[in-house]
């Protein structure tokens, strides 16, 4: 039971970093990337191909991931959402824009990778197990646990504390009053597509040391699941995605105990579905419903 | 020629029959995403009902599965969207994503499904047989775009707030589409288990509703049969790719997913945009307008049309109108004036149904305060907004054509029928929205958009549309607004015009002079509640209304 809520834990602290990233674009931009995934999976994918060519350790891996995720951030929102900006369709539109855009991404996976799942080396990180009060984890779940945790608190300090996070709030607001403040929107836009898919990539790569490989449907399984996630946690909000990242994780731990796998993702939906119905800004959320 | 293509002109009538069932909700701006799941349902249950061998020797067994699919498709739908209706945007996309996902999981989990394993049917569809169905399916949106419905449909899409207060049911006509899209999905489940021969939970997952909403967005929702094209463009990119010997594998993926980025990018409104622009500019009716003299009369001058006691609203700590009592009789123009915050337009939304009150009671045109605005524009209540709420994706014409909701008859199904009476009706309400049109002074340019216009003419325009609804009450908010001295004169002497043809006007200003120069008699609000009311002269004289209001004014005037 104890050992089933320490996994719970673990998963999802990994759907509350790919949620993060998620909630964060909406949280200021108000885009639905539907493209995150796909960058989910190609942060994945580089980060195997970063361990095996370069055998850098494995807290040098992680910035280098993060970084390929800045940029394709930033290309994300060049060629699938500003284009569309001012458009009356503009939300609606940023949705397909993402979708083909992922669809490009995962293809371009798939020319340098081929078809089958790629795998971390078996001895490039020590798989150590530990035992905690009767709770078996492992060295990887341990630096997921510690390396989600130290990601959404320095994001949620960047958010607060720096003036790049003060320009994101403003934007957030009212991007019109921001940009006659002189925030540099564009600029804003930019840096936070750049975070946003910096911590998808750096998720996939996680779930991807977690599981020792990664293929091409990566984030396309954890998408659903990252989308009851920031609902849950009320859409925009970092702190709801963190906490709803963690209860749907137990959550899920704890059906498999109690029923069996095949009824997983039913927990999700479920609860996703009774929160939307009954409190649709979410358990936590308190931003304003705005329409897509 | 189309020998070993069977498959592919199949799929693709596949593709088109569930881009529909997408197509119906974005049509009324609903982003509904569960159609994955009213497909499977249905596609189990059929299994139940359609038997093994063809009907009378020839008929495909198909038949007797799709009335059933549509049927479950439609009540899943119904059940679902009871709870979800109330959201919007992109929590009512997860809210029906997660329904489909709670469906799946509850067939993986059954008995009769056989699970996960699934089930294997006999294939029964054939390419013609599919192709027939996208051709009803083709019809029934042919026939829904220029009708009464159809509009509604738009209407909702573009401007929940206007479409009700144009008559519009908003909550019916978005359940009407919802359980449509459920009626096709289902018959796309049935299609689909036939014509591959197997279905299992995961044929239905989430990648499923993600190509139905790619092909009907990328098709476009413009013409009525952007479901094809978008389907036609997706089952054809790789079969050209083939024939230009491209490999398959990875490039056929990125090659898809350029095109399609390309056409959402340079071609808002999808593919359809290519078709729509062909569209002839509409016609003006001839000097018919006969029908026209078949609307009800108007109320007499002097019968009670509206009365309310002791309305009042607050928002939190705030209130923004108190204890306000008010009568309305037939032909009289009131004039509301107030400071900004005065509780004007609150008062009006509460009277047209926009807002309930916190407090108070009454009756317009024998509508109770309370009720949703649809009611009272039924009832003869039409308005515009203080910040102009048009349907910005269709034409001025059809904009004004929405006003006529409550004053025609639905003519969809007359429609399909090819009931003449049907064409009537229409005639009818295009005669009445040309005729306001011309009433004022935007009949040439019918065919633009209403962001073409300026910003006189956008408000102009508000009053045709609200004029449509051949209104018994007419309420304006503040439609001067903006206006230069010029047309704001022109604008009092419309407003004293429609006093002469018997409609009351309710008007919300700022320009006072206006306001005198069109009113018949004048409510002054400040703070919430009525501080002066009657003639306007005299109102206007009255220290209290020239110490709260027209202070500056009046000491002009003294030196004048």
């Amino acid at each position: 039971m104890l050992q089933q809520l320490a996994n719970g834990v673990f998963a999802g602290s990994i759907y509350a970093l790919f949620a993060i990233g998620f909630t964060l674009v909406f949280g200021v931009l108000r885009h639905l990337n539907l493209a995150h995934p796909a960058v989910f999976t190609a942060g994945a994918f580089i980060g195997i191909e970063v361990a095996a060519r370069t055998a850098i350790p494995i807290w040098i891996l992680f910035p280098v991931v993060a970084l390929f995720g800045a940029l394709a951030g930033v290309l994300v929102e060049r060629i699938a959402f500003r284009p569309l900006r001012g458009r009356d369709d503009e939300h609606f539109a940023g949705l397909i824009s993402s979708v083909a855009l992922g669809g490009v991404v995962i293809a371009l996976l798939q020319a340098r990778y081929g078809t089958d799942p790629q795998h971390f080396a078996a001895d490039y990180f020590p798989n150590r197990l530990f035992e905690v009060a009767g709770v078996r984890v492992t060295l990887t779940q341990l630096v997921t646990l510690g390396l989600a945790l130290v990601l959404m608190l320095g994001l949620a300090w960047l958010v607060s504390a720096t003036s790049l996070g003060r320009s994101m709030r403003a934007v957030a607001e009212n991007p019109t009053a921001a940009k006659v403040l002189g925030v540099n929107v564009g600029r804003v836009t930019a840096g936070t597509y750049a975070l946003s898919s910096a911590l998808g990539t750096v998720a996939g790569a996680l779930l991807a040391l977690n599981l020792g490989q990664a293929g091409r449907d990566l984030g396309a399984s954890i998408e659903l699941v990252g989308f009851a996630v920031i609902i849950l946690g009320g859409l925009g909000s970092l702190w709801g995605a963190m906490a709803a990242g963690v209860v749907l994780g137990v959550a899920e731990a704890l059906t498999i105990h109690l029923f069996d796998s095949t009824w997983k993702s039913m927990v999700a939906f479920a609860l996703l579905f009774a929160v939307l119905v009954l409190r649709p800004r979410g358990l936590f959320g308190h931003v304003k419903v705005r329409e897509v | 020629m189309l020998a070993g293509y069977d498959a592919l002109i199949t799929t693709i009538a596949l593709g088109a029959i569930l881009a529909y069932s997408f197509h119906v909700v974005l049509m009324a701006g609903q982003l509904s995403l569960g159609q994955a799941g009213f497909a499977s349902l249905a596609a189990y249950v059929s299994t139940l009902v359609v038997p093994t061998e063809p009907i009378a020797g020839s008929i495909s067994p198909v038949i007797v599965g799709l009335p059933m699919g549509a049927l479950v498709g439609a009540a899943a739908a119904f059940v679902v969207g009871l709870p979800v209706l109330r959201l919007r945007g992109v929590f009512l996309a997860i809210a029906t994503i997660a329904s489909a996902e709670m469906i799946r999981v509850l067939i993986n989990n059954a008995e009769w499904t056989n699970g996960a394993l699934g089930m294997r049917l006999d294939r029964w569809v054939t390419f013609d047989f599919a192709w027939a169905v996208v051709a009803v399916l083709a019809y029934l949106f042919w026939r829904l775009g220029p009708s009464r419905s159809g509009r509604a449909f738009a209407a909702v899409r573009e401007d929940e707030l206007a479409a009700g207060s144009m008559g519009v049911d908003v909550a019916r006509t978005r359940m009407a589409s919802f359980v449509a899209s459920g009626a096709i999905a289902g018959v796309y489940g049935v299609m689909f288990a036939y014509f591959f021969g197997r279905i299992t939970p995961v044929s239905f997952d989430f990648s499923l509703t993600v190509s139905g909403l790619v092909t009907a967005v990328l098709g476009g929702y413009l013409v009525f049969f952007g479901p094809v094209l978008g389907a036609v463009f997706l089952g054809a990119v790789p079969e050209v790719q083939n024939a230009l010997g491209l490999e398959a594998g990875w490039i056929h993926p990125l090659v898809t997913g350029v095109l399609l980025l390309a056409v959402i990018l340079f071609l808002p409104g999808g593919l359809s945009t290519l078709f729509a622009r062909l569209r002839p500019a509409p016609a003006r009716p001839g000097p018919d307008y006969a029908p026209l003299d078949a609307l009800d009369p108007l109320p007499d001058p002097g019968t009670p049309l509206a009365s309310v006691t002791g309305l009042a609203k607050s928002y939190g700590a705030v209130n923004a109108v108190r204890g306000v009592d008010l009568e309305i009789r037939a032909g009289e123009v009131l004039g509301v004036i107030g400071p900004n915050g005065a509780g004007k337009t609150t008062l009006v939304n509460m009277i047209s149904g926009l807002e309930p009150p916190t407090a108070g009671e009454g009756t317009v045109l024998g509508v109770p305060i309370g009720s949703r605005p649809h009611r009272f524009a039924q009832a003869g209540v039409s308005r515009t907004f203080q910040h102009s709420k048009l349907f910005e994706r269709l034409t001025v014409l059809d904009n004004v054509l929405v006003g006529t909701h409550v004053v025609s008859r639905s003519t969809y199904l007359r429609r399909l029928l090819w009931l003449p009476s049907a064409r009537r009706d229409e005639r009818r309400a295009l005669a009445l929205a040309w005729a306001q049109l011309e009433r004022v002074g935007l009949a040439d340019r019918a065919a633009a958009r209403p962001g073409a216009l300026s910003y006189g003419d956008r408000r102009r325009l508000e009053i045709a549309r609200a004029l449509a609804a051949h209104p018994t009450l007419l309420i304006l908010d503040e439609p001067a607004a903006g206006m230069n001295h010029v047309e704001a004169l022109e604008l009092a002497g419309l407003i004293r015009g429609l006093a002469d043809d018997g409609v009351t006007v309710l008007f919300i200003e700022h320009n006072v002079k206006m306001v005198l120069d069109a009113c018949t008699r004048l409510v002054v609000l400040d703070f919430g509640e009525v501080i002066a009311e009657g003639e306007p002269r005299e109102v206007a004289a009255d220290p209290r209304v020239v110490e709260a209001y027209l202070g500056t004014e009046h000491e002009e005037s003294e030196h004048v």
